[in-house]
């Protein structure tokens, strides 16, 4: 019993830091219908600015994400603005195309820089947990990555939902053309949301340092963690990804316990097509950003 | 639900699977020049294996430069320089393949290992097919050596030896002496017949296995595995995993409460820089088995003794020592010329028969092939992070510390 409240509280830690990770992926091809396959390479360059960061200064890297998330908005902003914009109303492949493009561009440039290397940021306390009756054990690192996880998720939904920037992203997602008749500038509002989402995944690369390894390599296995945590939790709902996240980090934790270890990805995907079976869009995902008006 | 959604849905989850599977490598054209000995070499320059193949190209850089150095290699009474080509599989078993058949079409025959077992049981395959001659530099699964090759050469030590050579070690070595083992062993080939064979010694010299749990090849997150070996408390748990696997046992352990009164031993990551320095304090006293160290006995005329080649290398890389997945590739290089010189010849059949009938003591230790094309006479050596360094205490005529015990930091 110890042991099953053990995997499914470290599950539950494990299902935040990818909801972490997904939740930008989650707001672009929302709001855009952009898929971003640069995002998993947007994750490990928020690493490397927190690894750098440590290494020079010694700054912790949970507080590194800070300067790693503003780093990650200004080329996120800049990227899309001039390069992801000018494609934005071709069909989904060259979208397709242009991030796919751009991760390898970032990875190989990150390999070129850092080298292949796996690294992480050291911090004094990130492995040493608290431990709850029964030896049940919360991990440090992990439980503020959870915490940082959720209350940006919350406050990305504050952002979205009550002031005129996150409406104005909301209703140019909704219906482009109609939202530039009310004067809203759709390529700033684009850049916009895509630098927030390219901010929210450096934050998450930062925790990513703190509790765990990284190398360039690992960017394709962040966007792939982001895709499935954002189909599960569904489009059109900043809650979304986070949920699809703690679903398929508990599915994972528990699934593990009674099945052969090898066996939990395949567990996660089968909880993904049933998921998609039954509710198409997602957990907590809108049916309205299916029909809505592209212009 | 929208077709376009739909259609969406589906054309993203293709293009994911693709953006996981990194660069191509671009072909090279060069065919075999006059005076040049031109030796091909697929390796996993992206994707996941990326660390380790990067490493292995640095051992077979470090060859081509001695033996150019050297003024090259007498062949037939011409002087013949060394040159390297490299291709990248990005990780993948297939494209290994396809690459070592294209070298193939290029008429270059004589062909160096790509990194890790599963990529070099796939060109091995090819390499039989094609009458190319493989001299493989880091795939120990026992898999490749069963099938009846007679053109593929390791130079390295079996899979068999990993795991065991730790628990030997642990026995011959460790006071008090441990009761109860568990393995968290990686799912691919390599690992399991490493986690076998280690389970069998362990039986063998009379500890209890209490626990053996798979988890998916190169995963960050063993910590299911962990919780379930947790209340089984063994007095050591042996890793038979890779570099991502191996630091993440280290670290999920501690995270999770789980603190064998032994420590830990691991198979291939211990021995490599990056264990160290992600791990930091936590790497401490953790053990690991090794092809090869600077305290290797043997020497040879291109690289002289073991110390001998870390000057090398070191004086090659900005001073960075060498670590056996470069001394092993170089090895794989040396057996290729040595071949070449005793042949007299390029020609692959006649490398081949001189490859098969080698007899010698190199800077990598003892090389001689057994009727599969594995190196039947080179043991292991088994080290301990001590002081933040690798260091041999195993076996005992080479160590260079005693071990320490318990292991842990």
């Amino acid at each position: 019993m110890t042991q099953l409240v053990q995997a499914g509280l470290y599950g539950l830690l494990q299902g935040c830091m990818l909801g972490l990770i997904a939740v930008g992926f989650s707001l672009v091809w929302g709001v855009m219908n952009v898929v971003n396959l640069a995002h998993g390479a947007f994750v490990v360059v928020g690493a490397y600015v927190a690894f750098e960061l440590h290494d020079l200064f010694g700054l912790d890297p949970f507080l590194g994400s800070v300067p790693a998330a503003l780093a990650l908005f200004v080329f996120g902003y800049l990227t899309q603005r001039y390069m992801i914009n000018l494609v934005v109303n071709a069909p989904i492949f060259i979208t397709l195309l242009l991030t796919f493009g751009l991760q390898l561009l970032l990875v190989n440039g990150l390999i070129l820089v850092f080298t292949a290397d796996y690294r992480s940021v050291p911090t004094r306390y990130a492995a040493d947990s608290l431990v709850l009756p029964g030896d049940v054990r919360l991990p440090l690192g992990r439980l503020i990555a959870a915490l940082i996880a959720v209350g940006l998720t919350v406050a990305l939904g504050y952002l979205m939902r009550r002031t005129r920037t996150g409406l104005a992203i909301l209703a140019t997602g909704m219906d482009r053309g109609a939202a530039r008749l009310m004067g809203i500038r759709a390529r700033h509002v684009y850049a916009l949301t895509f630098g927030i989402a390219a901010a929210l995944a450096g934050g998450a690369g930062a925790a990513v340092g703190a509790v765990s390894t990284f190398s360039p390599a690992d960017a394709g296995r962040f966007t792939l963690f982001s895709f499935v945590a954002a189909v599960l939790g569904g489009l059109g709902n900043t809650s979304g990804a986070l949920l699809g996240g703690l679903v398929l980090g508990l599915v994972e934790g528990i699934g593990g316990q009674l099945l052969p270890g090898t066996l939990v990805n395949a567990l996660a995907f089968a909880v993904l097509v049933v998921v998609l079976a039954i509710r198409p869009q997602g957990i907590a995902g809108r049916a309205f950003y299916a029909s809505r008006v592209e212009a | 639900m929208g077709t376009k959604l739909r259609t969406g849905l589906a054309v993203a989850a293709v293009a994911v699977l693709a953006a996981g599977c990194g660069s191509k490598g671009e072909s090279t054209s060069g065919t075999q020049a006059g005076g040049k000995l031109v030796l091909g070499a697929s390796l996993s320059l992206t994707g996941s294996l990326a660390r380790e193949g990067i490493l292995t190209r640095e051992g077979y850089d470090v060859c081509g430069k001695v033996v150019n150095g050297k003024g090259g290699i007498a062949v037939g009474g011409k002087k013949l320089t060394l040159e390297i080509q490299y291709q990248d599989d990005t990780s993948k078993p297939d494209t290994a393949a396809q690459l070592v058949d294209q070298f193939n079409d290029k008429g270059v025959k004589l062909i160096l290992g790509p990194y890790g077992s599963a990529t070099t049981e796939a060109a091995a395959a090819v390499i039989e097919r094609n009458g190319q001659v493989m001299s493989d530099s880091s795939g120990a699964d026992d898999n490749i050596f069963s099938k009846g090759y007679k053109r593929t050469f390791a130079v390295l030590s079996g899979a068999k030896q990993y795991a065991a050579s730790m628990i030997q070690a642990i026995n011959d070595l460790a006071g008090p002496k441990p009761k109860t083992v568990a393995f968290v062993s990686a799912d691919d080939g390599f690992s399991k017949t490493v986690t076998a064979a280690g389970q069998a010694t362990a039986q063998q010299l009379g500890f209890q296995v209490v626990d053996v749990e798979y988890v998916p090849n190169g995963t960050s997150d063993v910590s299911q595995a962990l919780t379930k070996i947790k209340p089984k408390n063994p007095d050591v748990i042996i890793g038979s995993a890779h570099l991502v696997e191996g630091v993440a046992i280290v670290k999920q352990a501690k995270e999770l409460g789980v603190g064998p009164s032994g420590g830990f031993a691991e198979t291939v990551a211990p021995p490599t820089p990056d264990f160290v320095q992600t791990l930091g304090a936590s790497a401490e006293g953790v053990l690991g088995s090794t092809q090869w160290t600077v305290t290797t006995k043997g020497s040879d005329a291109w690289f002289g003794s073991a110390t001998d080649y870390a000057a090398t290398f070191a004086k090659q890389f900005g001073g960075r020592q060498p670590e056996y997945h470069g001394a092993e590739a170089t090895a794989a290089c040396l057996a290729l010329i040595l071949a070449v010189q005793k042949a007299g010849s390029t020609d692959a059949a006649k490398v081949r028969d001189a490859m098969a009938g080698l007899d010698e003591q190199t800077f990598f230790g003892p090389l001689k092939f057994s009727e599969n094309g594995q190196n039947s006479v080179k043991p292991m050596s088994v080290i301990q992070i001590q002081g933040g360094k690798p260091v041999t205490v195993w076996p005992k005529d080479a160590a260079e510390a005693p071990l320490k015990w318990p292991g842990k930091a």
